[in-house]
């Protein structure tokens, strides 16, 4: 279709390997993936890693290897952040499950993804279901940390962790799709693109993308974008908070909720960022002890808490410690 | 959840028959002689009289239920001006509609409610009503001796229901714990039932609230949520009592006491807190403890297991209570609370927040991801690609299929130019489906497979597209 002159798509959806061969890196589990497909049988699986190295995209694809172009038929996807409750898993999964099995596959996959966010009595009632239907329909659960998938369940599944990509890889990749997108771009970019990202594709595709609808992927540009896109105001909130005016801060902070949209954690990565900057004049244990801080903060949103509670709560940690190290803005 | 849920239990649970009326048993001698007899009665009408939910109500309407009466009903919630009653005296002299019995229960509950400015003439008519009536009368009130109601005191079989014993009220919660197949201990009932002072209805609602939450009903549960219905104090008093309390009990009774729930104190203490303790570090302790009541809520919901409430209970009152340990003074300050600003802020932008959620459940759906990701990771990039090239920008909105008003959103200052080259797309898209559709006609050739665009075409595109990218740069 030629409405390409008008229509664009996001590079990390457009540039997602669509067959198992096409997957960068992760090489073990690739081949060993293969092999399910070559045996069409497969048993049930979880994937475990850090975001964007590839879970998802690997999980479609080997749906796509068994099945063929039609795969989505046979797919049952769910996104375990947006559908986490137990309500989920007994109607929509369920019905799946028990649903007849097409006279041409071997069997059904249900693809929980981002799986750690399921409450804990949604877990439970998976366990039966994998159970009882295992003849017709297999799981793929995909986890960012497995401790948070119950033991029974990680029982049932045979597990595949993923790795960050290595930097070659990545950048490897990255120049690869500029050159389909006839985009311009420079090493140096690349680099600090991955500096930015880590091993993380997903986030290093998207600033790709937006750096070069800059015009070019240069290092001014990626900087640029990554700044417009996490505004300072979290530098501010830090300075106000470590200088007692506690109400200031956190009415910043409101903002950057409410009106950003931005999560807990998100905010929390950007600080722990901002307090080993140089611009921040603290001793250098207190750096520390404020990392501290931060990771607690972190673990108590990870594990259920309230974002604004607990980001409150580290502010006046904040102000207190800035208060005994005399910290003026 | 199934949808069965929602029935209040009140409904549920209502007496059908007489028998199933507690303890009322003077009452329901005199007033079931009273209909039997009935033209044939010294009172042509009756006034059942006693506190809230101790069962008037449910005696007619049981009453009625079991001898074959048909119940024409007005209650507080009706006018009861002059012509209404008399509409209702119409209705009930009518004998027999479609499905009605002959016979008719004349009720007019919460008599003691009538407005002398609202329903003005309503008392007379009702007293014309009672004389002329085809039907029995019956009338209910709380509190009849006030003395307007004099006339339909003189007029009425006076029945008197008595406060309901705790061990009647102990007995109901009981029946409908077993009819739901619910745990309940033998303690946490005897303590709504206390609470409730003879109330069956308010009792069964606390029941409900508790079971119907939490799936069982534990005395620790209940203490945590039940609370005396006599006085409730608003938010302000709330936080004043809760700052204010010397001992951990007090703190938590400000709780208990309050029209806030312990979800809605911990919004209140959040904004609070910083308001009324001054000292750095005891607001740091306050802050700390709203923040570990906050962890336990986060693992209750994860959990399922709702006796940890009892400890987020302790934390969010008694801890925040007791974290002014620099600066007690500034526990009785005076201090003008705010109302909590996530509330209003979300009210406010409610429908911003509405189209970020679309947008983000549009690009969860093209990437795999979960929306939160989308906001936190997707948004914040698009919106430097809308607000610095307006041209790509509406390429991607035409290719993800987004709405105007999400361009809007993302595009902000941007926003028409964006809108411009989205619009000017979409319909060069149209034109070429349309072509596309005739040319195809007119050849007939069946060209199922998407053909790819050739590398050289694409290249062009490429070309085209950074040529503008550049040239915009250069504005
Ligand atoms: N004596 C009782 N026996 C059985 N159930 C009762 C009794 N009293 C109250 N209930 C229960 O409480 C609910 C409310 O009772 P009802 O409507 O009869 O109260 P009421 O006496 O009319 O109160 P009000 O004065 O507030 O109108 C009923 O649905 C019933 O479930
Ligand atoms: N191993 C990989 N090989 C090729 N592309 C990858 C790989 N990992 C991630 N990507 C790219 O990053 C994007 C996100 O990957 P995804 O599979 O969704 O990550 P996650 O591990 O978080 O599920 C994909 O669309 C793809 O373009
Ligand atoms: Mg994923
Ligand atoms: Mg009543």
């Amino acid at each position: 279709m030629s409405s390409e002159k008008f229509a664009e798509l996001l590079w990390a959806e457009k540039y997602r390997p669509k067959s198992l061969k096409e997957i960068v890196n992760q090489e073990e589990i690739v081949r060993r993936l293969m092999k399910f497909v070559e045996e069409k049988n497969m048993p049930h699986l979880l994937f475990a890693g850090p975001p964007g190295t590839g879970k998802t995209t690997t999980a479609l694809a080997l749906a796509h290897d068994l099945y063929g172009e039609e795969w989505r038929k046979y797919v049952l996807e769910l996104n375990a952040s947006d559908e986490r409750g137990i309500a989920v898993i007994r109607t929509k999964v369920k019905e799946f499950a028990r649903s007849k099995l097409p006279g041409d596959v071997p069997f059904k996959i249900v693809l929980l993804d981002e799986a750690d966010n399921m409450t804990a009595d949604a877990q439970q009632a998976l366990r039966r279901l994998m159970e009882m239907y295992v003849e017709t329909t297999r799981f793929i659960l995909i986890a960012n940390y497995p401790s948070k998938i119950i033991e029974p369940i990680q029982s049932r599944c045979a597990v595949f962790r993923f790795t960050p990509l290595k930097k070659e890889d990545v950048i490897a990749r990255l120049k690869w799709i500029c050159e389909q997108e006839n985009v311009e771009c420079y090493q140096d970019a690349l680099e600090v693109i991955y500096e930015i990202s880590g091993g993380d594709m997903r986030k290093a595709i998207n600033i790709l993308q937006a750096a070069a609808a800059l015009g070019s992927v240069t290092v001014a540009h990626v900087y640029k974008v990554v700044g417009l896109a996490h505004p300072r105001e979290i530098r501010e909130i830090v300075h106000l908070a470590l200088a007692g005016k506690f109400i200031e801060a956190r009415d910043k902070l409101r903002n950057l909720m409410v009106n950003y949209g931005l999560s807990g954690t998100d905010i929390l990565k950007q600080m722990h960022r901002e307090i080993f900057s140089a611009d921040l004049r603290i001793p250098e244990d207190v750096r520390v002890e404020l990392a501290d801080y931060i990771g607690e903060i972190q673990f108590r949103i990870v594990e259920g808490a309230d974002d604004e509670i607990q980001l409150t709560a580290l502010l006046a940690k904040m102000a207190l410690l800035g208060k005994k190290i005399g910290y003026t803005a | 959840m199934s949808t069965e849920r929602r029935v209040p239990w009140i409904i549920k649970y209502r007496p059908k028959r007489i028998e199933e009326v507690v303890n009322q048993e003077e009452a329901k001698m005199k007033f079931v002689s009273w209909l039997r007899k009935w033209p044939n009665v010294q009172k042509r009408a009756a006034l059942l009289y006693g506190p809230p939910g101790c069962g008037k109500t449910s005696l007619v309407e049981a009453a009625a239920n079991e001898f074959g009466y048909e119940l024409i009903e007005m209650n507080a919630s009706d006018f009861r001006r002059k012509t209404d009653i008399e509409r209702i005296a119409k209705r009930a002299a009518t004998t027999s509609s479609l499905f009605g019995s002959a016979k008719k229960i004349i009720l007019l509950d919460e008599v003691d409610g009538i407005s002398g400015r609202e329903d003005s003439g309503g008392l007379e008519a009702i007293l014309q009503l009672i004389k002329i009536s085809p039907s029995p009368i019956v009338m209910t009130a709380n509190d009849p001796w006030d003395q307007s109601l004099k006339p339909l005191r003189d007029a009425s079989e006076m029945i008197k229901f008595d406060r309901l014993k705790k061990q009647d009220v102990v007995r109901v919660l009981r029946r409908i714990c077993e009819a739901e197949g619910l745990m309940c201990e033998e303690e946490a009932l005897e303590y709504i039932a206390e609470r409730s002072e003879g109330d069956l209805r308010s009792a069964i609602n606390d029941l409900q609230a508790v079971g119907e939450g939490y799936g069982k009903v534990t005395l620790s549960l209940v203490k945590a949520l039940v609370r005396p219905r006599d006085r409730e104090h608003d938010p302000f008093e709330t936080l004043k009592n809760l700052f204010s309390a010397k001992y951990a009990w007090q703190a938590k009774m400000a709780l208990s006491q309050s029209q806030l729930d312990y979800d809605q104190l911990r919004l209140w203490l959040l904004d609070n807190i910083a308001l009324q303790y001054t000292d750095p570090e005891d607001r740091a302790r306050a802050y700390e403890a709203l923040s570990r009541a906050d962890i336990y809520m986060g693992r209750i919901i994860k959990t399922g297991d709702w006796d940890l409430l009892a400890y987020a209970i302790d934390m969010m009152t008694a801890g925040v209570a007791m974290a002014a340990k620099n600066n007690p003074k500034d526990k009785y300050r005076w201090v003008k609370y705010t109302f909590p600003q996530r509330l209003t802020l979300l009210a406010r932008t409610k429908e911003v927040r509405a189209i970020r959620d679309d947008l983000a459940r549009i690009l969860a759906s093209h990437l795999h991801i979960s929306t939160s990701l989308a906001k936190s990771e997707i948004i914040p990039l698009l919106h430097v690609v809308f607000m610095t090239n307006p041209e790509y920008a509406a390429k991607l909105a035409v290719g993800l299929g987004l709405s105007e008003k999400m361009i809007e959103f993302l595009a902000g200052p941007e926003k028409t130019t964006v809108l411009k080259y989205y619009r000017e797309f979409k319909e060069a898209i149209q034109r070429q489906a349309l072509q596309q559709a005739i040319s195809t006609q007119q050849v007939a050739k069946p060209e199922k497979e998407k053909p790819k665009p050739s590398t050289k075409t694409s290249k062009k595109v490429k070309s085209e597209t950074k040529s503008s990218l550049l040239s915009y740069l250069k504005k």
